[in-house]
């Protein structure tokens, strides 16, 4: 395992509300090592999403810090978080959340071109076919199943070689044979390209294909994370 | 919860709304209706105002109560029978003539009036220019009552002279109100009122002289009735009666056109209101869909989920439609104040009708256009509660396009429109909008495929255009025509009359002179080469009326606003000339032969535009009233005329030797180089009768009217530009969730601010240069086909016409990104939330 690639330190979540304030995410901390993979499990509501937004620097924690990358994430305006996540993080979401208006492979090129990579083309085109999808790029995302969809998906979160992937139940959406081949994908992935993996799930077999588990409780940490 | 009451339900659709308005939910909706309401509010006020304004005058628009009007004095027999009858009698005598002064000449329309002027209404006049006006009889003899404007075009005061042909006159007021020139709005000349009995003196008016004489009564209706019916049988040719109702129609004609081009424009804006508040509504619907089923588990009826939604609308459109009425009431004024100078100065208010009919167009809209997709959330399925993805029947498509069609109806109905003309309007601007869209259509997808290797931004802007094609092309296509109209009026009003007049020849005539005394005509022309000026012969001028065709009287033949209409209406120019006029082609028939039979009825040669419009042809025979008698003539050919030239035209060119016993006038052309305006001032002294007509001048004043009305066409067409940015904002208030989406994810997978702003600069800028360059394209179109075909004038382009595109750009551009900043500032977290 390589070194410290995503570091929480008592990472906590409080959000006002009419009853006065409401505790998500309670005094968390974690290590992850590069090529690390990590599943995030819990009922509704225990706050998994929560947790992963903010290691993924979508949100900024009430307390605590996050380290990606080597980046203090607390201490980034927005548009710089964004800086760091179009270098370091990749995405799979539950409802693929490819961009209607734009064809497969411009969907794979998006986070290239976002990091302005002069050879966004070819690279979205071989991880295109690396999915199976060699014969599909230019079909709009209307035009996939959703088994196709999740794929042109994990091909984009691959596309900038990220050093961490965060995936929000990226089966969820699928029935369990397309699931299957789905983590499958992922997995291999996440194995080709030493990849660190943060996935939020409700599937317990895709949960235990990874290397550490955490199980959340009223965001509390139930489970103690194993070394 | 079952049995609520109306007032429970009223106040729960009340606090609701709240709640929404808080939100921002409805403004778009809010706004549209505003505009229909403004728009229509302000054009009805425009309208009942200006007829206000018309009706108040009703007995005073004459002056009079009943007036007899010819070319020639009435005879004294037609005046006795009016004293008999026990009425008051006044004098008028009307005519344009030059005015000199040491500095200068301008011409004008003098008025002659005896001490009994007027017999209805008043004159006002003040001691100086823009001084305190005061009620009274008119100018004594020896004076001149002159309006302000004459007094700054030959800089003057009061107190100083002017001479009206030979006579000279001390200018004693300032004229301020005329009853009887209420209607008069085009009048191109500053008013000049004198006295009847300097009228002799002056010398200006010669038999054949062109003078409108009017003998104005008043008096009791029953002596008036005893009147006119013993006078009809006596009238004239060149005489008519005019009572109030005869002095308005003509006014009510003129008015009537340009109200009815107005309300087509608030029609279209209406129109275009209505479909920003149909999209805004179904998403307003849309939204609440969980609500209505939340209700309807919770106990609501249908008809009370329905009822309470209805509300919401109804309060929303009740203060959209007062606010509008308001508005509207408001933006009135400020037409009628670029209207300045055209129409009468007092106006009286229109009342709260116009107010009434707009809200009531407002609410007919909200009507018609919202409540076909309200009518969805009475139907959504209490089941939705469990099942999101239960969706309510939608309406039938009858029911939608039936509403929107009926409320159109009732509000074309309301604006009294010319049903044939819209139609073809709107039918012909559907035609031109469907095929003007597929090829916009067809512009985009080609664009999205030259442009697969572009910048990533550039992709998404156009990717998101192409999502919702069909908006796209309407938006582009609604903002196309709106930005044609007006940049078609700019160019007509800014261009048209240069054009026509850079192409005249350098020294082509600018100046007319009429009235010629035939024992002045040597020396006339002699004086005219004195000073160099290049002239054009001088042609005899009767003046004269068509009255019959082949024995039928001419109204019968003509139809109306036609070009013969208004040819019959007025005294011709007539004249003889024995060779055919320079710019003159025949095209039908032969110039007089040299010796017609002695029997055979003198020929006539006739304008063939005329001829076309009175359906004349060759060997027709013709009847005219000429100074109260009667003259035949045949149609011995005809011929096309080029009226650009500037020298003197005739509809009507006699046979030379037919028309010699009449008391005639000359008339000539001449140009005379800048500069030499104190010859002109001599020239108009030692002719007094001579009315010299400055054309640059004449073509300045029609300029600044031109201008003033463009500029009050353009005002309205704002409201129209107003409600289009309605349409683009519901359109876009419809995109709003996916955008925000889109945006969170792009800035998820790490994209900065700048990225998502220059998409939307794209996308928005995209659609508002297709608009611009369709309005461009556009109007270079209709200004090619106008200045060939309308107006027969050189055609060149206008390259300042491709500013259009980049206005468009950046009007719709900024319009676009303003509406979907929210999109910009949507937290990345909302797609894991969303997931």
């Amino acid at each position: 395992m390589g070194p410290s690639i995503l570091i929480a330190q008592n990472l906590s979540k409080v959000v006002p509300s009419a009853e006065g304030d409401l505790t998500i995410l309670h005094e968390l901390s974690l290590d992850l090592k590069q090529g690390d993979s990590l599943a995030i499990v819990g009922a509704s509501g225990s706050g998994k999403s929560t947790l992963l937004g903010l290691l993924a620097g979508l949100d900024l924690p009430s307390a605590g810090t996050v380290t990606l990358a080597g980046n203090d994430l607390g201490s980034l305006d927005e548009d710089r978080r964004a800086q760091v996540r179009a270098e370091h993080v990749g995405f799979v979401f539950q409802s693929f959340q490819l961009l209607d208006s734009l064809s497969a492979l411009e969907n794979v090129m998006l986070p290239l071109e976002l990091d302005d990579r002069p050879d966004a083309r070819e690279h979205a085109r071989s991880l295109l076919e690396r999915v199976g999808l060699g014969q599909r790029l230019s079909h709009l995302p209307r035009q996939l199943s959703g088994g196709e969809q999740q794929r042109v998906a994990i091909a984009r979160a691959f596309a900038a070689d990220p050093a961490v992937l965060f995936a929000d139940e990226p089966t969820g959406n699928l029935d369990s044979h397309t699931g299957e081949r789905i983590s499958d994908l992922l997995f291999e992935l996440n194995q080709e390209r030493g990849t660190t993996l943060v996935l939020v799930t409700h599937d317990e077999r895709l949960a235990k294909r990874c290397r550490r588990l955490i199980h959340l409780e009223a965001g509390r940490l139930v489970t103690p994370l194993e070394p | 919860m079952a049995h609520l009451s109306f007032f429970r339900l009223l106040s729960l659709a009340l606090r609701q709304l709240l709640r929404d308005a808080r939100a921002g939910e409805l403004r778009v909706l809010f706004f549209a209706l505003v505009i229909a309401v403004t728009a229509s509010t302000a054009i009805g006020y425009f309208g009942a105002r200006l007829n206000g304004a018309m009706l108040l005058r009703a007995t005073e628009f004459l002056g009079a109560d009943l007036v007899l009007q010819g070319s020639s004095p009435a005879n004294t027999a037609q005046i006795n029978t009016g004293i008999d009858q026990g009425l008051e009698h006044a004098r008028v005598v009307e005519f344009s003539s030059v005015i000199a002064t040491d500095s200068g000449i301008q011409l004008s329309s003098i008025k002659a009036t005896d001490n009994n002027y007027p017999l209805r209404g008043e004159l006002r006049s003040a001691a100086e220019p823009y001084g305190t006006e005061t009620p009274g009889k008119g100018p004594a003899p020896g004076e001149a009552w002159v309006e302000s404007r004459l007094l700054a075009a030959l800089n003057l005061k009061v107190g100083d002279s002017i001479d009206v042909g030979m006579k000279t006159l001390r200018m004693s007021r300032v004229l301020t109100y005329e009853p009887d020139r209420a209607g008069n709005f085009y009048s191109l000349t500053p008013r000049v009122l004198i006295n009847l009995a300097d009228l002799d003196a002056t010398g200006v008016v010669q038999p054949g002289s062109r003078v409108t004489y009017r003998d104005l009564w008043r008096g009791a209706p029953a002596a008036l009735v005893a009147y006119q019916e013993a006078i009809k049988p006596t009238l004239a040719a060149h005489q008519q009666l005019l009572n109030s109702r005869d002095g308005n129609r003509q006014i009510g004609g003129a008015l009537g056109k340009a109200e009815r081009y107005l309300n087509m424009a608030s029609l279209v804006a209406v129109l275009l209101a209505g479909v920003a508040v149909a999209l805004s509504a179904s998403r307003f619907a849309s939204r609440r869909f969980d609500a209505s089923a939340l209700l309807r588990c919770l106990g609501l009826s249908r008809r009370q989920a329905l009822l309470l939604f209805s509300l919401q609308l109804a309060i929303l459109g009740g203060i959209a439609a007062f606010s509008g009425a308001l508005l509207g009431w408001l933006a009135q004024f400020g037409l009628f104040q670029l209207l300045k100078g055209l129409l009468p100065d007092e106006i009286p208010p229109g009342g709260i009708a116009p107010a009434l009919a707009g809200i009531a167009t407002g609410l007919v809209a909200l009507a018609g256009f919202a409540l076909p997709p309200l009518a969805a959330l009475g139907r959504v399925p209490p089941l939705r509660v469990l099942r999101r993805d239960l969706l309510p029947v939608p309406p039938s498509s009858w029911l939608v396009y039936g509403a929107a069609l009926f409320a159109l109806g009732l509000i074309m109905w309301r604006l009294s429109l010319d049903l044939l003309l819209t139609f073809a309007l709107l039918g012909g601007g559907l035609i031109a909008a469907l095929l003007l869209g597929g090829l916009l259509l067809l512009g985009l997808r080609s664009l999205r495929r030259l442009l697969a290797n572009a910048p990533l931004a550039w992709r998404l802007g156009l990717g998101q255009l192409l999502r919702h094609p069909l908006g796209a092309a309407g938006q582009s296509l609604a903002f196309g025509l709106i930005l044609l109209a007006m940049a078609l009026i700019a160019l007509l009003r800014g261009e048209l009359l240069d054009t026509w007049q850079n192409q005249l020849p350098k020294d082509a005539p600018n100046y007319f002179a009429l009235n010629i005394l035939p024992d002045d005509k040597g020396d006339f022309a002699h004086r005219l080469s004195e000073f160099s000026a290049q002239a054009a012969p001088l042609f005899p001028v009767i003046p004269g009326r068509l009255t019959h065709i082949n024995g039928e009287a001419v109204q019968q033949i003509v139809s109306k606003d036609s070009t013969g209409d208004r040819a019959i209406q007025r005294d011709l120019s007539l004249t003889w000339a024995a060779d055919l006029p320079q710019g003159n082609t025949l095209s039908a028939g032969q110039w007089w032969q040299a010796n017609p039979p002695a029997d055979a009825l003198p020929g006539v040669s006739v304008e063939a535009d005329l001829a076309a419009s009175l359906k004349l042809k060759l060997g027709d025979h013709l009847t005219f009233s000429i100074g109260g008698m009667e003259r035949e003539a045949q149609v011995s050919s005809l011929r096309t005329v080029n009226w650009d030239s500037f020298q003197p035209n005739f509809y009507m060119i006699f046979q030379p030797g037919t028309l010699q016993d009449l008391p005639t006038t000359y008339l000539t052309s001449f140009y005379l180089a800048p500069g030499h305006d104190q010859q002109l001032v001599a020239l108009s002294r030692a002719f007094p009768a001579v009315t010299i007509l400055q054309v640059d001048a004449l073509l300045n004043q029609l300029r600044s009217i031109l201008g003033q009305v463009t500029l009050a066409v353009e005002y309205v067409l704002l409201f129209v530009l107003a409600a289009g940015l309605t349409v683009l904002f519901a359109g876009l208030q419809a995109t709003l969730d996916e955008r925000i989406h889109q945006g969170a994810l792009l800035r998820a997978l790490g994209a900065g601010r700048s990225v998502l702003i220059k998409t939307r600069r794209i996308e928005f800028g995209l659609l508002g240069a297709a608009s611009g360059l369709l309005a461009a394209l556009g109007t270079e179109l209709i200004s090619l086909l106008l200045y060939h075909y309308a107006f027969d004038l050189k055609w060149s382009p206008h390259p300042w016409l491709l500013v259009l595109p980049l206005l468009g750009a950046l009007l719709i551009g900024g319009a676009g990104v303003f509406g979907t900043r929210r999109a910009l500032n949507a937290s990345p977290l909302t797609v894991l939330r969303e997931g």
